[in-house]
């Protein structure tokens, strides 16, 4: 784990690791959330660069706009004010299909409740992004395979999402995260919903995906967790205040 | 994809069991009252054996005789009809023939009813029954008044057992026949067709029916051409003025019309206007019947859709996270609700079929023989496919824009 200042309002920039290309950037990002009388700042002035292969934790309390910034950094959230770059490039201007399938291309997305879909067992589960790309059946069906040996549930590919406790539901979920082989996995909260063993399984499984190259963007409410990572960012208030 | 599709349709089906037998039952009981009223009507309307030449045949069923303060509206009578109503152009041929009214027979002391009708020999030229034995009588025996009858397969059964019916004799409203000929059982809504016995219309009793032109009898028109019914009516029209009135004194004018089978049947439902059937009120009702019997269980489907789509916002979140675009999530619903229908379009098939078979069978309608019509069949369908796409397309639309991250929050699994 890097060194981090605790000095409130300060982000602390970490020398690039990896290979030293950003995979993410994020460059004075705001999200207000606006109804009818309330306007809430969910992130404020967020600057944000995470290199390609890094492993970061986002830690902060509850409302502190941590699942909104991995929305934002995953697409599933537009920016109120500022700039969020991918691999480079700048998503600003995208339309909706074009968020859409570089989201499908290139991020894979791991929840805390697992948001399998309950009709599906395991294997449909797993397919479900290569749908959206328009791959054979065969193809999909060997690639669902190959993600589901990587997390260790290659014997489980007919259960329903039912008949699977909660630490295989999250490996399916990671199984079909990572199936289209994405550059960014972005995990909210993975193992909110799992006892500490099956949370170390579940960060194991990351780590090794991680090791492999891919981008690893945790939240968490978890410091023993969040310590494992290379980087921990904070957020508070939506300000990032590390 | 679609496989899929498919796949997700089945499950969700098989998961939403209450869901899914309101849906499936709203579509195949819609489709089967729409096929059962469907085969009604065509039973009624179009052309089928013995009334094969339906399609270009007026009937005049209905006239009436007006004077100050007085009136005789109902069937008009051989006289007028001989008289005035012979050799119109673009008619082929006609016949004239009496109502079918009941006549009672006497089989081993026991009192059996038939409806009798009595017809000229045209009418066996126009309309095309069935022999299973005999022949009809023709012209020599109307023109000698013989007492000659053809009689329907039950009618002979119940006057004569298993005995053969032709030549075999039986006695009706005081007057001896002698059978001639033996038909198939006719359909009751086949109105200028249907009887139990045939006979001479010389063998009514009296001479007063020759001359009178009110009366029991009907006529029927064979035109050579559909096309030709206007002229036919507009020739018929020209004849009434020249009708001399039996009756000066009390009756002035006549007037009617020939009608088709939809006019005598619009005629009798909403009534007429000026001695002419309101058939556009007739079909206007019915179509609005129809529309309402189709839309009530449509919109219903609509809703019970959307529901079902709302439920799963949490399913549309992760298609979204995951790729899925607008198109991608409404092509999978259209999928599943078209699944639905077809399920319900077949189910609604079996149904009819054997609800048609059960009504047939059940004597209900006194010789019904309802079939199914396919095409009515396959628009009953097309329109459940429809609003189940449309039901579909809709709610999924709504959903497939909404904010991914809101749709998340939707629900959990």
């Amino acid at each position: 784990m890097n060194t981090m200042s605790q000095d409130h309002g300060t982000a602390v920039v970490d020398p690039p690791r990896q290979n030293g290309r950003a995979a993410i950037r994020l460059q004075g990002v705001e999200k207000i959330h606006r109804t009818d009388r309330i306007e809430t700042v969910a992130l404020n002035q967020v600057h944000l660069e995470v290199q390609d292969g890094e492993f970061l934790s986002v830690m902060g309390p509850s409302g502190s706009g941590k699942s909104t910034l991995l929305n934002v950094i995953g697409l599933l959230d537009r920016p109120t004010k500022g700039k969020v770059e991918l691999g480079g490039q700048n998503v600003g201007s995208l339309s909706d299909r074009e968020l859409a399938i570089k989201r499908n291309r290139e991020i894979g997305f791991v929840f805390q409740t697992f948001h399998l879909i309950q009709d599906l067992n395991v294997v449909d589960n797993v397919e479900i992004p290569l749908l959206y790309r328009q791959l054979p059946a065969g193809k999909r069906r060997g690639m669902a395979q190959e993600a589901l040996e990587r997390v260790g549930l290659s014997a489980r590919t007919s259960h329903f999402p039912s008949q699977l406790s909660g630490g295989q539901r999250q490996r399916v979920a990671i199984a079909r995260a990572i199936v289209g082989r994405p550059d960014i996995l972005l995990a909210d909260e993975p193992t909110g919903n799992l006892d500490s063993q099956m949370g170390d399984e579940i960060i194991a499984i990351l780590e090794d995906l991680n090791r492999s190259g891919t981008t690893v963007v945790m939240v968490t409410h978890d410091q023993r967790l969040a310590s494992k990572t290379a980087r921990i960012v904070r957020l508070f208030d939506g300000r990032q205040v590390e | 994809m679609i496989t899929n599709y498919l796949k997700l349709a089945y499950k969700v089906l098989l998961r939403r069991k209450f869901f899914t037998f309101v849906n499936l039952f709203g579509t195949s009981v819609t489709l089967l009252v729409l096929v059962i009223a469907s085969a009604m009507l065509d039973h009624t309307f179009s052309p089928m054996a013995p009334e094969v030449k339906l399609d270009r045949t007026l009937h005049v069923t209905y006239m009436a005789m007006r004077g100050e303060g007085n009136e005789w509206s109902g069937s008009p009578g051989y006289g007028f009809l001989d008289r005035y109503c012979r050799d119109i152009p673009h008619v082929e041929r006609m016949s004239l023939y009496t109502g079918a009214h009941a006549a009672a027979s006497f089989v081993g002391g026991e009192k059996v009813i038939s409806q009798m009708r009595r017809t000229d020999a045209e009418y066996w030229t126009i309309l095309d029954f069935a022999f299973v034995a005999g022949q009809p009588f023709g012209a020599p025996e109307v023109a000698d008044g013989a007492r000659v009858a053809v009689v329907t397969e039950s009618t002979a059964r119940r006057l004569f057992g298993d005995r053969t019916a032709i030549g075999q004799t039986f006695e009706t409203q005081g007057q001896t026949f002698t059978v001639n000929g033996v038909v198939r059982d006719v359909p009751r809504v086949r109105d200028a067709a249907f009887a139990d016995i045939w006979v001479p219309v010389t063998t009514l009793p009296t001479d007063l029916w020759k001359t009178s032109l009110m009366g029991d009898f009907n006529a029927m028109m064979l035109a050579d051409s559909p096309r030709s019914f206007r002229a036919i009516r507009t020739e018929f029209a020209a004849r009434l003025p020249h009708v001399q009135m039996t009756e000066p004194d009390r009756y002035k004018t006549m007037s009617g019309s020939p009608r088709t089978r939809l006019e005598d049947v619009a005629a009798e439902a909403v009534g007429t206007t000026e001695d002419m059937p309101r058939t556009g009120l007739f079909i206007g009702v019915l179509a609005l019947l129809a529309l309402l019997f189709m839309l009530l269980p449509a919109i219903n489907l609509v809703n019970l859709n959307i529901s079902r789509i709302f439920e799963r916002v949490s399913e549309i979140g992760v298609r979204k996270a995951f790729g899925a675009s607008t198109g991608d999530l409404v092509g999978q619903f259209i999928v599943e609700n078209i699944v639905l229908a077809l399920l319900g379009g077949a189910i609604g098939l079996v149904l009819s079929l054997w609800a048609l078979q059960l009504i047939n069978v059940s004597g209900v309608v006194p010789n019904a023989d309802f079939h199914m019509n396919p095409r009515i069949f396959l628009y009953g369908l097309g329109l459940s496919v429809f609003f189940g796409v449309l039901s579909g397309a809709y709610p999924a639309w709504r959903m497939a824009r909404l904010d991914p991250v809101e749709a998340l929050r939707g629900g959990h699994r």
